[in-house]
């Protein structure tokens, strides 16, 4: 669902993304690990098609992205870091427009069910979002993903900043997506969330994949400790 | 998509507390402008139709006198106001009123509005294309000069994009959203304006398809200002630069340009001083026949041709009284001299038009202000074209006149006075103004230059449409 093949992004003589290649399938969530520039950004803007690549390819359901950024669109749903919504218009409203831009057209029970989903508070439905916390902006970023019944999600660092609570609940919902074959590729410096929901994750360094790992076969120490080796943090490692 | 932008624009800009007020401050603008403006145009038509039927009843009432000496005594004629001067006064505060025709003499119009303010005048008026010109351009940018902006500093645009917005779709929605509510504040003024002049007095047809041109002249012009404000919103990435740079534009096309392109027309194409140009007229009249010098050597070559061509030796065998003839040739030297001269002015007065819109490159404003004036019927053509009216009838009254001495007298016959009802044959002035596809004609250049300004901004704004 999610595939690069020696995916690279360069800056004149800046490489930012190194021949990168990994595969997401359908009901998979995978987690890319790595320290500030490692390059997981860079990966999920040439999926979204924001930039182009140098060499390489990135496919979102066997499409080349570059060469066909808007159908591609139709397959992925997007929630950055810090997803910000229309702050005078209600959540309901921000759903409404956002799954209208990408084509879906639904009645107010549909959002309304959409947004419950996502495990926003029904009391929040009708309020303005510019007093929304971070936490209830990306459960209104889920219901979009869920309204758009998109293939891929691509994620950048989405649990940065929230509390214990909303990030264990932002968790259950993507494991949710993942139970509905939803391929998930999630940029993250979170180690304990990528170990406990991923199927995959990876560690970046420089633009480069250097590890690898099946989340089940991988401990949260180990995974910690491969983590801060492949880093330099050797001093913190055990 | 399109549709969705529009509604979520439009939602975006009423739940907007700036821009709410902005608006309701506009629209307040709008409504007193307006009452004053009506208020003036009926004192206007009042002071006209006053002025028009006392001067009248004063020429018919001169009672038995020499024709000559009532063509000395002269009359005036009154500009009466137009329609949709209503909404733009253009230059008629300037140009003055009322015209004194009498013999010989081809006079300026006078008693201009300003003439009668006090120095607070200096300061300007609240009036409807005030509010139409200059605010609400800048309703525009105050709507619009965040509209990609902000979503950039939101970081909406990035969660737009991943939903698959076509650029050139959210850009259209944005567009429309500006439009409609600036289209609908304009058309209630219009809508107003238009109700008002069916229901008043006038004194010259008040035409809904004029009222209908000037109202698609300004959403044009606003289309232009959309195209700008939209262009720079998307080209830079700070709202407060957006706002600075727009309103840099503003300054520039709506009070800089105006000053600058009428400084550099009269520059360019001056207009003598009026010392210059009653000299100038002074001379060029002695160099032909004066009515009243029988001995000139003019007035005696216009004798023995007279004489030649009626075959007569002597001046009391002609058919008519040739004193009121030679004046009536005097008149008609001196209107040729005016004539001559006037037209002069009024060349140069075309060519630092043509100046003027030529600078029209640099700010959609001058074709605009010109056109809104014309279409109003409150510019200079106007007024060439109404004091070119009151010549001509003058010329007519004159003849009118020197006709009655000529053939109703005989040659050398003194204390020749006609009759008191003699007076109220001469037919009345009345102007009629020049129609909409004249005015349309005359304005061509503007309308052209409008359609560029149009042309050039959308497709600097959907430039990226083939990109995308």
């Amino acid at each position: 669902m999610i595939t690069t093949n020696n995916l690279t992004k360069k800056y004149g003589d800046f490489t930012a993304l190194n021949q990168l290649s990994l595969t997401v399938n359908p009901g998979e969530i995978y987690c890319l690990l790595g320290a500030n520039g490692a390059g997981k950004s860079t990966t999920i803007n040439l999926l979204l098609g924001f930039l182009k690549p140098t060499s390489g390819v990135a496919l979102i359901n066997g499409k080349d992205v570059a060469t066909n950024t808007i159908s591609t669109k139709k397959d992925i749903a997007y929630i950055p870091e810090n997803l910000m919504l229309y702050p005078t218009l209600t959540a309901v409203e921000n759903l409404d427009y956002f799954s209208g831009i990408g084509g879906q057209k639904l009645p107010k029970e549909t959002l309304e069910s959409l947004l419950s989903q996502a495990g926003l508070q029904s009391d929040a439905f009708y309020k303005r979002t510019g007093a929304f916390s971070k936490g209830m902006r990306q459960k209104v970023g889920i219901a979009i993903a869920l309204a758009k019944e998109a293939k891929a999600l691509l994620l950048d660092e989405p649990t940065s900043g929230l509390d214990p609570k909303a990030s264990n609940e932002f968790g259950r919902l993507l494991q949710g997506l993942k139970q509905n074959n939803v391929a998930i590729l999630m940029a993250t410096h979170d180690l304990f969330r990528a170990k406990e929901i991923a199927t995959n994750i990876g560690i970046m360094k420089n633009g480069k994949l250097l590890e690898q790992f099946v989340s089940d076969e991988i401990s949260l120490p180990v995974l910690e400790e491969t983590y801060l080796k492949t880093m330099n943090y050797k001093e913190l490692a055990v | 998509m399109i549709k969705k932008t529009i509604h979520k624009e439009l939602k975006e800009l009423f739940r907007d507390g700036r821009i709410k007020m902005a608006s309701i401050i506009v629209l307040l603008l709008m409504v007193t402008a307006i009452w004053i403006s009506t208020n003036q145009y009926n004192r206007s038509n009042e002071q006209y139709e006053k002025a028009k039927v006392a001067e009248r009843e004063v020429w018919d009432n001169q009672g038995e006198k020499n024709p000559h000496s009532a063509a000395h005594y002269g009359t005036y004629v009154f500009k009466s106001k137009q329609p949709l001067s209503l909404l733009d006064q253009g230059v008629d505060k300037y140009t003055g009123t009322s015209i004194f025709l009498a013999a010989h003499t081809r006079s300026e119009a006078e008693y201009s509005e300003v003439a009668d303010q006090s120095e607070l005048a200096r300061f300007g008026q609240l009036s409807p294309d005030f509010i139409l010109l200059y605010i609400i351009p800048l309703l525009i940018i105050l709507i619009g000069y965040n509209s990609f902006t902000k979503e950039n500093e939101m970081g909406t645009m990035s969660l737009l994009k991943s939903q698959g917005a076509v650029p050139w779709k959210i850009m259209i929605g944005k567009w429309v959203a500006i439009f409609l509510p600036i289209a609908l504040m304009t058309i209630v003024l219009f809508v107003i304006a238009g109700i008002l002049l069916s229901t008043l007095d006038g004194y010259t047809p008040f035409k809904w398809s004029s009222l209908f041109v000037l109202l698609l002249v300004y959403l044009f012009y606003y289309v232009i200002f959309i195209n700008i404000t939209l262009f720079v919103s998307k080209n830079v990435r700070k709202s407060g630069v957006s706002l600075v740079l727009l309103l840099g534009v503003w300054i520039i096309s709506c009070l800089a340009a105006p000053k600058a392109a009428s400084n550099f027309a009269e520059s360019e194409y001056p207009y003598p001083t009026r010392q210059e140009f009653e000299n100038t007229i002074a001379i060029a009249k002695k160099e032909g026949l004066d009515g009243h010098d029988p001995w000139s050597d003019a007035a005696k070559r216009l004798e023995k041709e007279v004489l030649e061509e009626y075959n007569v030796d002597s001046l009391h065998k002609l058919p008519f009284n040739f004193n009121g003839y030679r004046m009536q040739k005097g008149e008609e030297h001196e209107a040729a001299v005016y004539k001559t001269h006037y037209e002069k002015l009024k060349n140069q007065f075309e060519k630092q038009v043509d100046t003027y819109i030529t600078t029209s490159v640099i700010s959609p404003f001058l074709p605009t202000r010109l056109l809104s004036m014309g279409i109003a019927g409150t510019d200079y053509y106007s007024h060439w074209d109404f004091a070119d009216a009151a010549e001509n009838y003058r010329i007519a009254a004159q003849k009118f006149l020197n006709d009655d001495l000529a053939y109703n007298t005989k040659y050398g016959q003194r204390n020749y006075v006609a009759d008191a009802d003699f007076w109220k044959k001469l037919p009345t002035f009345n102007y009629q103004p020049p129609g909409l596809a004249t005015i349309i004609k005359q304005n061509t250049f503007s309308i052209l230059v409008l359609l560029a300004w149009g042309l050039i901004t959308s497709a600097l704004l959907f430039n990226f449409r083939t990109k995308n």
